[in-house]
């Protein structure tokens, strides 16, 4: 490894000025642990995927059933839907904002999809789907951003409005589109992988295209880093914000009317607390609720986490409950290991180098 | 309606000077009328959680909320609450000096025969071995050793930005030291919290007086012994309002007057100052540090701080006086330490040194003065125009700036110089007035619009508005300026990275491009911040306060750099605090007073002495 080339943040007061000495006492320790501040950083940044693996070794061996065809296409269609949610998470997230009426902006896009005009066209219905995200994410984004109200609150007023609506609208009852062809995205197939997780696939990219590539994606990062900052360089704010809000409410939208052609019928309780497993995946994939840090790559690994160990505990019959429970528990487990501020593990960055040796 | 709000401060005011026998400031008729909160930041004392504690008696709330409270307050966390012993005991040392409880329990007691002469026992009260401390991008301080000894008074005199300050919170064990050791006889852990600090007997004063406004006097006077729950007895309030050790307290401060129940609310400035001292009466300590304690305090009062000190010393307390005004200096201290950049520079005794002496060493080398500015064409059109602009502070300022012209904005904090500029580049809401760039009027509406117009503002708050935390360097270079770099709203990677290397050679930033420009020194950020707003090829610069916490070195560079800027035929505008620099840099000064300008100087007729003045002696004129 080249140690005169560390990559971005692993290498702390490397560009300061010559005349400031390093610290006499821990500036040997820091070099004697370059490699391992390194891989350090490296394993920070990405222990998401060490804890993929570690599922994938351990769902192998609870269940031979795990890597089959079958069940990875069953989590591939599992988590394409979660996956488009968790990616509308993210970017919100990144703004330090947080969008918990994802799950029922699902149901709602689900039911009205599969039951405006009968459910008789497949097209009109993603239409629909998406069009009742975006009035989701319009009002939450003009709330939020022109109105400066909180994004909790806006979201949790939403989330208890978009579920009443699909209640209203339904009597409690799914609806049963009339169109044949409806479920026909959720059975087709290219080559053995579903086209709805080719779908997300494609969002992925889309998604991190525009955050690294794009004017308007560095300024979503800007704004959850700064927004005074942010403000100050010229950035509108608040039409930023506005349109990440309405991203995420047609990204959910769209994932409502996935759902509904998988399960080929709108259900009331769709999408029900899904919000927490976006926010979750978001937040294993090390994204800083605090806005302003995070990468598509560690999102996309956290919602595999989370479909993975949902199909595992399908395989293993445990029953709904108890996989609701679990699902809970992970979360907090996980946010208390995040707590444990993972880069003291390491020498070399640990804060005990920096304290003088008594 | 205006008179009868009138009538009613003037009658509030009567009451509060007959009350509390105190000036009535304008600080304490803002307090009474509430009619502004002023701006954000200017109580020192968050407010959300006062109002939560309106109102409920200190010992009623949870330990935890205490606790808090006092980290809040005076950083001070939870310490064992001094028994009624202990205070007596300290309560006893203003008395008799030589209790043999002088020293708080673990230290040895300095004999009575050394008492006479305390500064001749070299008994070791604190000792700092190789201290550093290193703030992202700035060193504040570089190995400083220094050793102080109970009885005496030490000095810490430097420049802003000495490392004065951080030193006394290191001590005080609010902050950790980067490297070296801190040891405090008596005390044989590390400090590592303030509950350590006050373990070890360190009695931290804090620059701004922490006084409760809901506390009464009494209670602000036994603040520090309040910070356990488990001790405190609702009933020991109510003893202590009358206790002789309070009252002792109050009347060796010179606060004798005070009602020990009236409210800390009515206090003037100088009377917090000195209530919070009032606490080394009642509080063990063996180490006090006084962080510019002195500076609200007026020259009536000063008196009482000297007694004061003399009894500390007396008592064989060692104190660390931090101040930068030197005649307080010299007729306090026993010893005097001087820190420049963050180094230890000398330890001096008093006797054996003058003021000049000290003001030198703390200057050290100065800036070297770089070439005059060019002269500007008379005739050429103003670049920018001002009219009658009024916003926060300022009021009805009105300025022309031509093009390759630098004109500084220099005044006391509070002047109004940071809020023309905020206003002019749409930062800040104006009341009115009206902003030309090139005889084209610029829309208040936001910084994007100013920018639009050829009009960039470089903050003076680099961390909170210049600089995105989690940007590299190349991304926070290009920010302002993204547009440029992007086709149909995609930036072009490449077009990005070489101009990001260009910038970076030409703005001479020490480091790379994908560093987190967080990492860089003060300096080196700075450079960033003014190449990013350049990049948006303006017409006007602003700049606030462009070499605030930077080092000697690096202001170099960047006053070379708003030259260069200036010589391109941009005009500038430049707020500063600094005389000198104002004086280098600029073809005019304005010196701002109480939001007006009052004076406009050419820089070879004047010297920065009269400047300072100027705007000193402005302020009382206008206000």
């Amino acid at each position: 490894m080249d140690l005169n080339e560390p990559r971005g943040s692993a290498a702390p007061g490397r560009g300061s000025d010559p005349p400031v000495k390093p610290a006499p006492g821990p500036a040997a320790g820091l070099n004697a642990g370059l490699t391992w501040q390194a891989s350090g950083a490296w394993a920070t940044e990405h222990y998401s995927v060490f804890i993929l693996l570690l599922l994938v070794i351990v769902g192998a061996i609870l269940s031979p059933a795990f890597l089959g065809i079958r069940n990875l296409q069953n989590i591939g269609l599992q988590t394409s839907i979660f996956g488009l949610v968790t990616l509308a998470e993210f970017l919100v997230v990144l703004t330090h904002g947080i969008d918990i009426s994802v799950g029922s902006v699902v149901g709602l896009s689900g039911v009205l999809g599969a039951g405006l005009f009968g459910g008789s066209n497949v097209f009109v219905a993603v239409l629909i789907g998406v069009g009742v995200g975006a009035l989701v994410g319009v009002i939450n984004g003009y709330l939020i951003a022109y109105r400066a109200l909180e994004p909790f609150i806006v979201t949790l007023g939403m989330l208890s409005l978009a579920r009443g609506l699909v209640y209203v609208y339904t009597q409690g009852m799914p609806m049963q589109p009339s169109a044949n062809d409806f479920s026909t995205v959720a059975n087709l197939y290219v080559i053995g992988i579903p086209v709805e997780f080719l779908i997300w696939v494609a969002f992925i990219f889309i998604v991190s295209f525009v955050l690294r590539h794009t004017v308007f994606g560095r300024r979503v990062y800007a704004v959850g880093s700064s927004a005074d900052a942010a403000r100050a360089a010229g950035v509108p704010v608040r039409n930023t914000l506005f349109l990440v809000y309405l991203i995420a409410g047609m990204l959910s939208g769209l994932a409502g009317f996935l759902l509904a052609a998988q399960v080929e019928v709108g259900t009331p309780t769709a999408g029900n607390l899904y919000e927490l497993t976006a926010i979750a995946g978001v937040v294993i994939g090390g994204t800083r609720l605090a806005g302003g840090k995070g990468s598509v790559f560690n999102t996309v690994v956290g919602t595999l986490i989370f479909g993975g160990i949902t199909d595992l505990l399908v395989l293993l019959n445990i029953n709904t409950f108890e996989t609701e429970a679990f699902t809970g528990g992970l979360i907090l487990g996980v946010l208390f290991l995040m707590s444990l501020h993972m880069p003291k593990w390491f020498p070399g960055r640990s804060s005990r180098a920096h304290r003088s040796p008594v | 309606m205006e008179d009868g709000w009138r009538y009613f401060v003037h009658g509030w005011t009567c009451v509060i000077e007959e009350l509390f026998k105190v000036e009535v400031t304008p600080a304490i008729v803002g307090k009474l009328s509430e009619v502004s909160p002023g701006p954000r930041g200017s109580s020192t004392l968050p407010r959300v959680w006062d109002r939560g504690v309106l109102g409920r008696p200190f010992s009623s709330l949870p330990a935890r909320a205490q606790r808090r409270y006092c980290l809040l307050h005076e950083t001070s966390g939870s310490a064992p609450f001094a028994s009624p012993a202990v205070s007596a005991t300290s309560a006893l040392l203003q008395t008799d000096p030589g209790h043999p409880l002088a020293s708080d329990s673990g230290a040895p007691s300095p004999s009575p025969a050394q008492q006479s002469t305390p500064s001749m026992t070299h008994e070791v009260a604190f000792d700092l071995r190789g201290v550093s401390k290193r703030y992202p991008g700035v060193l504040a301080l570089d190995s400083v050793s220094l050793t102080g000894y109970a009885g005496e008074v030490l000095a810490l005199c430097g420049a802003n930005g000495a490392g004065k300050s951080t030193l006394g919170r290191l001590l005080a064990g609010q902050e950790q030291p980067t490297a070296g050791t801190i040891t405090v006889t008596g005390y044989d852990k590390h400090i590592r919290t303030p509950a350590d600090a006050d373990n070890a007997g360190i009695l931290f004063m804090h620059q701004e007086p922490v006084i409760i406004d809901d506390f009464t006097v009494a209670e602000n006077v036994c603040l520090k012994n309040l910070s356990s729950a488990r001790s405190v007895k609702p009933w020991h309030f109510v003893s202590r309002k009358q206790s002789a050790s309070t009252l002792s307290a109050l009347s060796s401060v010179g606060l004798k007057h005070l009602p020990p129940g009236a409210l800390g609310r009515g206090l003037g400035p100088a009377a917090r100052q000195m209530l919070a001292l009032s606490r080394v009466q009642v509080t063990p300590h063996q180490l006090l540090i006084l962080d510019e304690s002195t500076a609200s305090a007026t020259e009536e009062y000063f008196s009482d701080v000297c007694a004061l000190v003399e009894h500390e010393k007396a008592a064989g307390v060692s104190v660390l006086f931090i101040s930068h005004r030197l005649p307080e200096v010299f007729k306090i201290a026993t010893r005097i330490a001087v820190l420049r950049d963050g180094r230890l520079i000398t330890v001096v005794d008093t006797a054996d040194t003058s003021p000049s002496e000290i003001t030198t060493l703390m200057i050290g080398a100065t800036v070297d003065a770089i070439d005059p500015p060019e002269t500007v064409d008379e005739q050429l059109a103003p670049i920018l125009e001002v009219i009658e602009l009024s916003s926060g502070s300022a009021s009805c300022v009105s300025f022309a700036v031509r093009p390759g012209e630098v004109v500084g904005l220099y005044g006391l904090i509070g002047s109004g110089r940071s809020s023309i500029v905020r206003a002019i580049s749409g930062n800040q809401t104006r009341r009115s007035g009206t902003v030309k760039v090139n005889g084209r009027v610029v829309p208040a509406k936001n910084p994007h619009q100013a920018m639009r117009h050829g009009l960039i503002y470089v903050t003076e708050n680099r961390h909170r508005e210049g600089l995105f935390k989690d940007f590299t360097n190349s991304q926070n270079l290009t920010f302002a300026a993204l547009k440029k770099f992007a086709t149909l709203g995609v930036i072009r990677r490449k077009q990005e990275r070489d101009r990001v290397k260009e910038l970076m050679l030409a703005f001479q930033v020490k480091g790379e491009a994908r560093t987190l420009t967080n990492a860089l020194s003060g300096g080196n950020q700075q450079k960033v911040c003014i190449a990013k707003w350049l990049e948006t090829r303006p017409d006007v610069v602003l700049l606030d306060e462009p070499t605030k916490g930077i080092d000697i070195g690096a202001r170099q560079h960047i006053y070379q750099l708003i030259r260069d800027i200036a010589s391109e035929g941009k005009g500038v505008v430049v707020v500063t605090s600094e005389a000198d620099e104002a004086l280098m840099i600029c073809n005019r000064v304005l010196v701002l007073v109480g939001g007006h300008i009052v004076r406009e100087f050419e820089p070879n007729s004047i010297t920065s002495d009269l400047l300072i003045r100027t705007s000193l002696e402005g302020a009382e004129a206008w206000t």
